[in-house]
């Protein structure tokens, strides 16, 4: 659905009579996945849908209502009746603000007309090319190669519009030896055949330095996290972490915390030229960029219209991206100026383990590496680690350049290298 | 309903399919969202649409469309197939090995006796805002909160073998937790009402209640609660703490599709290889692991599987020995079985199947033993409650969890509450660990509705099980450094 479109079908929904504030937001995807597994596809499919939610407000009443279904006028009246009546049962909540109303510019940061042309065939043909370059290196090559564009529209009845289209590019690949495996990504608002081979490669040449990994018997020591690990840390960190209510109700690790976290920066910028985003919120509020971390100093925190309201503060809505700052430093470097060290490619199953010191666990896969004298010397069995974030940003000596990542949310950043990081137990 | 379901199949067969299938869905979810004294959220969706699987000259294509009509329907069976000639780009070299089913004609609806869509608003909001009430009394809790969550899925399914099948199942989910601040820590303890395929009948008022006076004097006791020590102990899990761990140790790691590499790339593979089975010693001789798809109200009983499978009964680990997967119709082959375990299910109509976890349980302990006799034979351990922390590998071997309440064990009692205690082990080691497990009068089920599986990710629901069991010997860590 084009802007004018979305804008038409908005309008049309707010001329509908109603007792009522009416917020509508429309989210359509239309998004191919190709994935495949010992190097042939063994799931290729095409999801395409819309989807219409119709947020009515009866004073400090509000509730949600979604359809899928929006070539039916009749049905959509009845969603919005519907939603008002649910919305006359609920009970008050002094929290329900009223619609911002406010008309935003669309910048369509990460709309790309390249990736406009990409369609079923070509993302069938990339993921054949990069499966034949696994079976010539006689290696199982697993992945995803997904491609779809996305588009935002909301419109409020009190007067408000937004709209934005976006693309999203995610390929991930996993190459699998006889003992030990390999693994790369292509993250963007775009992506070509290049970009397909370039990781497929790094993911077959990380395999091959990973067969048959030695015990490192698990304990502290400097670690070198390449970019997949540290966004999967720092998502799981902010969305855990970084929420102003909780920090003043004494329900947060940065409750009564005034340490500076390290020298990182951490910030969120829809226009970021590495992994842009839609740059407005579901709710119809601008997205601009917030930095969150200055040179390790805590800036702002998630802080929701009602408690911005309540307690003076500047509205901080969620994000849509999150990009963590390096010093630049090749990664080449970082191990060259490593004696005793672990590099990881990648990150799994991280979860929290106290949230009152933001510690949290997880593990390495798909290609942990020894560090020796400055040297990468052998691969090693994957581990176990147990740590607390205010910790790990404290303890980063040098850090790489941002490179876009995350498959669950679009983020920018560097390789980390970190003192002193605690590996707890070995894997397989 | 099926008319147009059969168009599709016969288009796709027409044009020359190997196998196709069509599901229409029709879902609607309720949450209501609790903060304190008011609902901080209500939100309704109704959610419907189709989709076409084709295998076409060996490849698999799928498309979908929320447009339920004939000229849709024939532009997406038409796409299904073009997508599958992109998949041929890439050939698995030993095909696809369909194993072969009976059509069925089958209706299943799950039990229901209070349609919870029907239920007010303001019933369910009494429910949820007094237990938060209850809950705030305790000066300590700065933040009660709750949930009701509710699904109905009408689902209608058709395939080019002439199967016929149609469930509607629906389902409901509720907690309350809060959280407490004080003593220089803030903690949280939950409550987790049954997660079922029933109606708003198993949630009752006098419950949420009582459930609440203990969660608060709970988290108020975390409060204070000493840091875990760590070692090696004795533990004991409740049912609940046990439920997880049997989903991510013994669910997840007998998905047939992952043993043979099909997960690889996000959610991992698994130890469990094909080698291993009848022969490989999963747990220790109390251990008897039963899926089982039919189980009453079971999350994943849902009376067909979306390759159109039955519901089926087997067992996973018998006396402690490994014996067979779960499985779909893509995947009997690779062991060797004729027929598919009827685990192959999709989150949506946009959503192609996968092999899920079965509902799953550990069977009780068959001789009579309480909690309290469980517990008298732990010198000195830790006794877990509740889900908390959890964190596995790719190969399901090395897990962590935690507890939502841990107390220690001092000659066969417990002995105050203790924080951030972790237990850290590799599956058949734990397994193996396993020295006994309370007899069926004390035996529990739990639903999980949030397991992420597949890429893009899934989300599916099942239900497993366990009575309080003891393992000897587990590894004790720490999430906090002290």
């Amino acid at each position: 659905m084009n802007r004018q479109q979305a804008q038409d079908l908005i309008e049309s929904i707010l001329e509908i009579p109603r007792e009522g504030e009416l917020q509508v937001l429309l989210n359509g995807v239309h998004r191919l996945g190709t994935r495949f597994n010992d190097c042939a596809i063994s799931q290729n499919v095409l999801r395409q849908q819309t989807t219409l939610t119709l947020s009515a407000r009866l004073e400090q009443k509000k509730t949600s209502l979604s359809i899928n279904t929006l070539d039916d006028q009749a049905l959509i009246k009845r969603s919005i009746e519907q939603a008002f009546a649910f919305c006359r049962h609920m009970p008050d909540d002094e929290e329900v603000m009223p619609a911002p109303g406010e008309v935003l510019e669309s910048h369509e940061y990460a709309y790309s007309t390249e990736s406009e042309a990409i369609e079923i065939e070509t993302v069938g043909a990339w993921a054949a090319e990069a499966c034949r370059a696994g079976a010539a290196a006689d290696i199982d090559l697993a992945g995803l190669l997904a491609h779809g564009k996305t588009f935002s529209a909301y419109g409020d009845s009190a007067g408000g519009f937004a709209y934005e289209g976006s693309h999203r590019s995610d390929y991930h690949v996993t190459a699998t030896g006889n003992n030990g495996s390999g693994w790369a990504e292509h993250q963007g608002v775009t992506i070509g055949q290049d970009n397909v081979m370039t990781a497929t490669r790094s993911a077959i040449e990380k395999c091959a330095r990973a067969q048959h990994p030695e015990v490192f018997e698990p304990r502290p020591v400097t670690v070198i996290l390449e970019p997949q690990a540290v966004g999967d840390l720092m998502a799981m960190a902010f969305w855990y972490g970084f929420d102003q209510r909780a920090r003043d109700e004494g329900r947060s690790a940065f409750s009564d915390y005034d340490a500076t976290l390290g020298h990182q920066s951490f910030y969120s910028d829809p226009a970021d030229p590495v992994f842009p985003t839609v740059s407005f919120s579901s709710g119809g509020q601008a997205l601009v960029r917030t930095v969150w971390l200055e040179s390790g100093k805590l800036q702002q925190l998630l802080t929701s219209r009602y408690w911005a309201s309540k307690n003076n503060l500047a509205v901080k809505p969620a994000p849509n991206n999150l990009v963590l700052t390096g010093d630049g430093t090749p990664l080449e470097e970082l191990v060259r100026s490593t004696d005793d060290g672990i590099l990881v490619t990648r990150f799994w199953y991280i979860r929290p383990t106290d949230a009152r010191t933001l510690g949290f666990t997880g593990m390495t896969r798909d290609g942990t590496y020894r560090i020796e004298n400055g040297e990468v010397t052998h691969p090693v069995v994957d581990m176990r680690w147990n740590e607390s974030v205010l910790k790990v940003l404290d303890h980063v000596v040098a850090s790489g350049k941002p490179v876009a990542t995350g498959e669950f949310m679009a983020m920018a950043m560097p390789a980390l290298k970190i003192e002193d990081f605690h590996f707890t137990s070995l894997s397989n | 309903m099926f008319d147009l379901l059969k168009f599709a199949c016969n288009i796709a067969d027409k044009a020359g399919c190997q196998f196709a299938d069509a599901r229409y869905l029709e879902i609607r979810k309720q949450r209501v969202v609790s903060r304190d004294l008011a609902l901080s959220s209500c939100s309704d969706r109704d959610d419907r649409g189709f989709g076409v699987r084709v295998l076409y000259r060996g490849a698999w294509g799928f498309a979908s469309s929320p447009t339920y009509s004939a000229d849709e329907i024939e532009k997406v069976v038409a796409l299904a197939i073009r997508i599958a000639r992109a998949s041929a780009l890439a050939l698995r070299e030993d095909g696809v090995n369909w194993a072969p089913e009976p059509a069925l004609s089958l209706d299943f609806k799950s039990s229901c006796k209070y349609n919870p869509f029907t239920v007010t608003l303001e019933d369910k909001a009494d429910l949820l805002i007094s237990a938060n009430e209850i809950m705030l009394k305790n000066k300590t809790v700065k933040r009660a909160q709750g949930f009701l969550s509710f699904k109905q899925v009408k689902r209608w399914y058709a395939n080019t073998e002439g199967a016929e099948l149609y469930s509607d199942v629906t389902s409901s989910e509720s907690a309350i937790w809060a959280i407490a601040v004080g003593n220089e820590d803030f903690q949280e303890r939950n409550w987790k009402a049954p997660a079922t395929n029933q109606g708003f009948e198993c949630y009752q008022k006098e419950e949420f209640v009582k459930q609440a006076e203990r969660v608060a004097a709970e988290a108020e006791e975390k409060l204070s609660a000493r840091l875990s020590p760590e070692g090696e102990f004795d533990i004991i899990t409740d049912s609940e703490n046990l439920s997880l761990t049997i989903h991510e140790s013994v669910g997840h790691a007998t998905e047939l599709d992952r043993v043979m590499g099909y997960e690889v790339s996000m959610a991992g593979s698994s130890f469990v290889t094909r080698d291993k089975q009848r022969e490989f010693q999963y747990g220790s001789d109390q251990v008897t692991l039963m899926a089982d798809n039919t189980l009453e109200n079971g999350l994943a009983t849902q009376g067909f599987d979306d390759d159109g499978v039955p519901g089926q009964r087997w067992e996973i680990v018998r006396d402690g020995i490994f014996q067979t997967y779960s499985s779909g119709r893509e995947f009997a082959h690779y062991i060797g079985e004729e027929r598919s375990r009827g685990s192959c299910r999709a989150d949506h109509w946009s959503s192609i199947p996968i092999v899920r976890i079965p509902n799953l349980f550990l069977m009780p302990g068959k001789t009579p033993l309480s909690p309290e006799e469980l517990m008298a034979d732990v010198g000195h351990g830790i006794y877990f409650e509740g889900m908390d922390s959890f964190s596995i590998d790719q190969w399901r071997l090395n897990f962590q969890f935690g507890g939502n309440a841990v107390w220690e064990i001092k000659n066969g009692r417990k002995a105050g509450m203790l924080k951030a205690a972790l237990y850290q082990s590799r599956t058949p080691t734990f397994w193996n660990a396993c020295d006994a497990t309370c007899d069926e009068n004390y035996w529990q089920s739990h639903g999980i509705t949030n397991c992420g599986k597949g890429d893009p990710m899934q989300v599916a629901q099942m239900t497993h099980g366990a009575a309080p069991t003891r393992f000897r010997n587990i590894r004790i860590c720490r999430g906090r450094d002290s």
